[in-house]
């Protein structure tokens, strides 16, 4: 019985290993191009460099740099955590006030927010891109931050956990005589952290890993964030040259990965499915 | 509950704010604007009805092909890609499942890491792996003595190229949902079915799966949502191409925006995609209420 | 408690810088007038118009310019204000009829230029019949780089690649004499072949494609490919640059070329990779007549800009850039000014100025984009979906090309028909 079992353990560890190795392939090869000068990059396409060089590097930290990478990695860091904050801020007490308080026109604003989860971003991206022109905000970080505010999603998330969740603790703190804020805050906050710790995750990554909308609103070097940064390296009609490309990669991508592994343990423990099922 | 209906609303109201501004306004002003002729530099240029939606609707309308296109190429890829995004990482979740769980997290890591990479990284990896001429991916496959295949000019192989990128990037996602969903699995079942002597297939079939279907039904229409906006990866690593095949209808809509400077034909053809994934939505929705 | 707090105040501040944002034009801190200039040279070019700018800005006291280098600057001047900007001239005509660019020729007065102190090429480009609407800048057509190892020689004709791909096939079968690429600079190859077959595209205000003139020149890239294997097949986007940079190992499977027909701006990537051993020549004539298709930048004032001072400041910058020994970095960038006194400055000293020098012999015989409105859309089908057809499938029938351009031709009058009235 035991033998079985380290067999078994056996075989799937292999099967995951040569898994995690063709899936940190792609990574391996950005890592090793952005040390390949430009005649190598562009003319073979071994793993390994011939010669191993650092001026990718140095053009992009050195003094005739041009790329900002450090500032756009700046910028997705504000965007994003400012975003996320906003986000669960403005979509928990909604969730709140739907779910459990005495809410005018709750039926109607319930009704809305199911609504609204099914109009895709597209509809309202150019138009709100039109808004903050007119506005004079293009690049600046309010449409950066702002427009995810709009998370029907997540009030929606929240509100159902909210309704899973028994009323007893709470009824018994307003007889206690807490107040509101006490009762959010001691009671409320503790109870629903996995599902805020889930809202927090989906909208982190969510704003992470967004292009078009953070493509159209910024256009000054300084306000991009690394995805719009790094894109203007990629394509283009100028001479993209793939060493110094995958260099800057490299350095937009790094911070973004140790934060990950830093905070995997969060990602996994948030309990995300807690507030889908 | 004595917390007043003024202090319920108040807590209502910064999402209140926030959703009219940046969904109920944009959606009502492109709504608006769709019946116009508009332009990102000159602004409203007069009321023209419902036109926008007749050249769109019309066949052999310059705006008709590139919506068609851009549609058909979309729901290609919907089509091609949602089936892998979710079984794949499925079955990544099952393998880092029956992983010891000291080894676990370590898996667990490496899989969901490419989620960390931005689309516009991605792209440039994946694009120059599947360079055509002495790509890396060609020059593996010649030591294996396979030909080298044209990867990003030929279809279907953009479209694989851009499948495998897909996979890759966004696979963790789906992972940790679904591993999530596998620990909450009662452990108790699986113990009383292997003392009945199920084997693998009959336990996951009649304990695994019904366990973590809501999940799976969620991350079907996040699939389905998600590639819907393809942008990213067609714009980086093939540019739409070869011959417009793989130009995605955000991109064919970003372009008619700002190259044509014509946001009211723009904006018809965001309300019509919208309509149109809400109708894909809203079936699948339908189609797993009716099944449960 | 303390954390939410700490949150608050950091989307207090958040909200207070980003109000302080907003690009606002106008007044230095030193009292200098400011005017913003955007345009797209991002690549190695964007450091010597730098140098041009820095050089205004420093023989200033009145007026500092505040150039903005970003990739994608058509997006970024149509969603900001600026005082300047680049503009490519396939694109005048549209930004014209669009209302987005104003006439300049008070300003060259004012600046002391005229249309004629640039070569006739350019001076026809900027120049409508209500006005002349921007300062040319430079001409870029296709260039070809040869590598000096595989061809000692550059081609000039079709006979020369021919013979130039049997040797390098005898070598080895994955070097070839050019490539043909499916993508990036189809627009280019089609429009040179037209050009050297003496083909007019322009029927009213569209391109008409549907040519039998257009489908015959086009198909001898087909036959560069299949048939007598000057190129080699399957190149995609970018392609010809791609394989020229190359280096054929035994056994492998990358295709390398001899020569490439490319844009200029490829010079320091190839100056890099080939150094000594790299040579530039004037694109072989593969078909009729000599002819070569590219594209130029320009200068152009924005209808935004009605300010008198802002105005000055700009005829001032002009006219300072327009000076030979500032334009002459432009040249240094490898780049060829289409202003006279400052061609002659290049090529009083070819050797210096290689690119720049070489690619104003080609001024004579280049063939630019025509003036209709929406020209890159009207393009586009044929580029998109055309093009890669006669460079992609062997057997192509000329029925199957003549009604592929029929429906590209169809395209463009319709892209034609969205003109403003």
């Amino acid at each position: 019985m035991m033998k079985k079992s380290m067999k078994k353990n056996a075989f799937v560890l292999i099967i995951a290993t040569l898994l995690a190795i063709v899936f940190l392939l792609p990574l391996i090869f950005m890592l090793f191009t952005s040390f390949k000068a430009l005649s190598e990059a562009m003319s073979s396409s071994a793993l390994l460099p011939k010669e191993w060089t650092l001026e990718n590097y140095g053009s992009i930290f050195g003094i005739a740099a041009d790329v900002p990478v450090i500032r756009w990695l700046l910028n997705t860091g504000i965007v994003t955590i400012a975003g996320t904050v906003l986000v669960v801020f403005v979509d928990v007490l909604a969730a709140y006030a739907l779910a459990r308080l005495n809410l005018p026109g709750k039926k109607f604003f319930f009704t809305m927010v199911v609504a609204a989860l099914t109009i895709p971003g597209i509809v309202t991206l150019f138009p709100m891109f039109y808004i903050f022109r007119e506005l004079n905000l293009i690049n600046t970080f309010a449409p950066l931050i702002l427009i995810y505010s709009a998370n029907t999603m997540g009030v929606f998330l929240v509100y159902s956990f909210l309704k899973g969740f028994p009323k007893d603790l709470e009824e018994a703190a307003v007889i206690d005589g807490a107040s509101l804020w006490q009762i959010l805050r001691f009671v409320i906050f503790p109870a629903i952290r996995p599902v805020v710790a889930t809202l927090a995750v989906l909208t982190f990554l969510t704003i992470y890993n967004d292009f078009l909308w953070p493509s159209v609103v910024t256009s000054a070097d300084e306000m991009k964030t690394v995805t719009v940064g790094v894109a203007n390296l990629v394509q283009g009609a100028n001479f993209v040259n793939p060493g110094r490309m995958m260099a800057a990669t490299v350095v937009a991508t790094l911070p973004a990965l140790i934060i990950f592994v830093a905070a995997n343990r969060y990602f996994v423990r948030s309990v995300i499915s807690s507030g889908i099922k | 509950m004595r917390i007043s209906k003024t202090w319920s609303f108040i807590l209502f109201l910064p999402f209140l704010i926030c959703f009219v501004l940046f969904l109920v306004v944009p959606f009502a002003y492109g709504l608006y604007i769709s019946f116009h002729q508009w332009s990102i530099f000159g602004g409203n240029g007069g009321f023209v009805g419902f036109d926008n939606y007749v050249s769109i609707l019309t066949p052999g309308n310059v705006y008709s092909n590139a919506f068609y296109n851009g549609l058909k190429n979309t729901l290609i890829f919907v089509a091609i890609s949602v089936i892998p995004l979710v079984v794949i990482s499925l079955a990544l979740a099952l393998v880092i499942d029956s992983i010891p769980d000291k080894l676990k997290v370590f898996y667990r890591t490496i899989f969901f890491i490419s989620y960390a990479v931005s689309v516009t990284a991605v792209s440039a990896i994946f694009k120059w792996l599947f360079t055509g001429n002495g790509g890396y991916v060609n020059n593996v496959m010649n030591t294996f003595g396979l030909g080298a295949l044209n990867w990003l000019n030929d279809q279907p192989l953009a479209w694989i190229a851009i499948l495998i990128a897909t996979v890759w990037w966004t696979i963790g996602f789906n992972m940790i949902l679904f591993i999530n969903a596998l620990d909450e699995v009662d452990r108790n079942l699986y113990e009383a079915a292997s003392l009945d002597g199920a084997n693998w297939w009959q336990r996951f079939s009649n304990i695994t799966f019904p366990s973590i279907k809501g999940v799976f039904v969620f991350l079907t229409i996040i699939t389905v949502i998600a590639s819907f906006n393809l942008y990213g990866q067609t714009l980086l690593i093939t540019a739409g191409g070869p011959s417009q095949s793989t130009t995605s209808l955000i991109m064919v809509i970003q372009q008619i925006v700002f190259n044509q400077n014509n946001l009211g034909m723009a904006s018809a053809m965001s309300m019509l995609m919208g309509l149109v994934m809400v109708l894909i939505v809203a079936a699948q929705y339908l189609y797993t209420l009716r099944k449960d | 408690m303390k954390k939410l707090a700490f949150f608050l105040v950091i989307l207090a501040v958040l909200f207070l810088t980003a109000c302080g944002g907003g690009s606002g034009s106008g007044e230095t801190a030193d009292g200098k007038i400011e005017l913003t200039y955007i345009n797209g040279f991002t690549g190695g070019d964007g450091d010597f118009m730098k140098k041009i700018t820095n050089g205004f800005n420093e023989s200033q006291d009145k007026y500092v310019i505040k150039e903005s280098q970003e990739k994608d600057h058509y997006t970024k001047f149509k969603t900001g204000n600026y005082d300047l900007v680049i503009i490519h001239t396939d694109l005048l005509e549209t930004y014209k009829q669009d209302g987005m660019i104003q006439d300049i020729s008070s300003v060259m007065e004012t600046a002391g230029i005229s249309p004629d102190d640039f070569h006739d090429k350019a001076k026809e480009q900027v120049t409508f019949d209500d006005g002349v609407f921007a300062v040319p800048l430079d001409i870029h057509p296709m260039t070809m780089f040869y590598n000096k190892k595989l061809a000692p020689e550059a081609p000039q004709n079709y006979a020369d690649f021919a013979s130039l791909t049997q040797t390098l096939q005898q070598q080895d079968p994955n070097l070839f004499a050019t490539g043909v690429p499916s993508a990036g600079l189809g627009e280019w190859f089609i429009m040179t072949v037209a050009a050297q077959n003496g083909i007019n595209l322009v029927e009213d205000n569209y391109m008409n494609f549907a040519q039998e003139e257009l489908a015959d020149a086009l198909m001898i890239y087909n036959d560069m490919i299949f048939k007598d294997k000057i190129s080699p097949e399957g190149l995609g986007l970018d392609g010809e640059f791609q394989a020229f940079m190359k280096q054929v190992d035994e056994g492998g499977s990358a295709v390398q070329t001899a020569t490439a027909l490319t844009g200029p701006w490829y010079y320091q990537a190839v100056k890099e990779a080939y150094g000594d051993d790299l040579g530039i020549a004037s694109v072989p004539v593969i078909g009729e007549q000599p002819g070569v298709y590219g594209a130029g930048h320009t200068l152009a004032l924005p209808s935004s800009v009605t300010d008198e001072e802002r105005i000055a400041g700009i005829a001032e910058f002009l006219k300072y850039m327009y000076t030979p020994e500032n334009l002459i970095n432009w040249a240094d960038s490898g780049q060829a000014p289409t202003h006279m006194p400052t061609m002659e400055l290049v090529e009083s000293d070819a050797a210096k100025y290689p690119l720049s020098a070489q690619n104003i012999k080609q001024f004579d015989s280049f063939e630019g984009a025509p003036k209709l409105y929406q020209y890159r859309e009207q393009v586009r089908y044929v580029v998109e979906n055309v093009y890669p057809k006669v460079v992609g499938e062997a057997n192509i029938s000329k029925e199957t090309l003549m009604s592929e351009l029929e429906k590209a031709t169809e395209q463009a009058k319709q892209v034609a028909e969205t003109a403003p009235q």
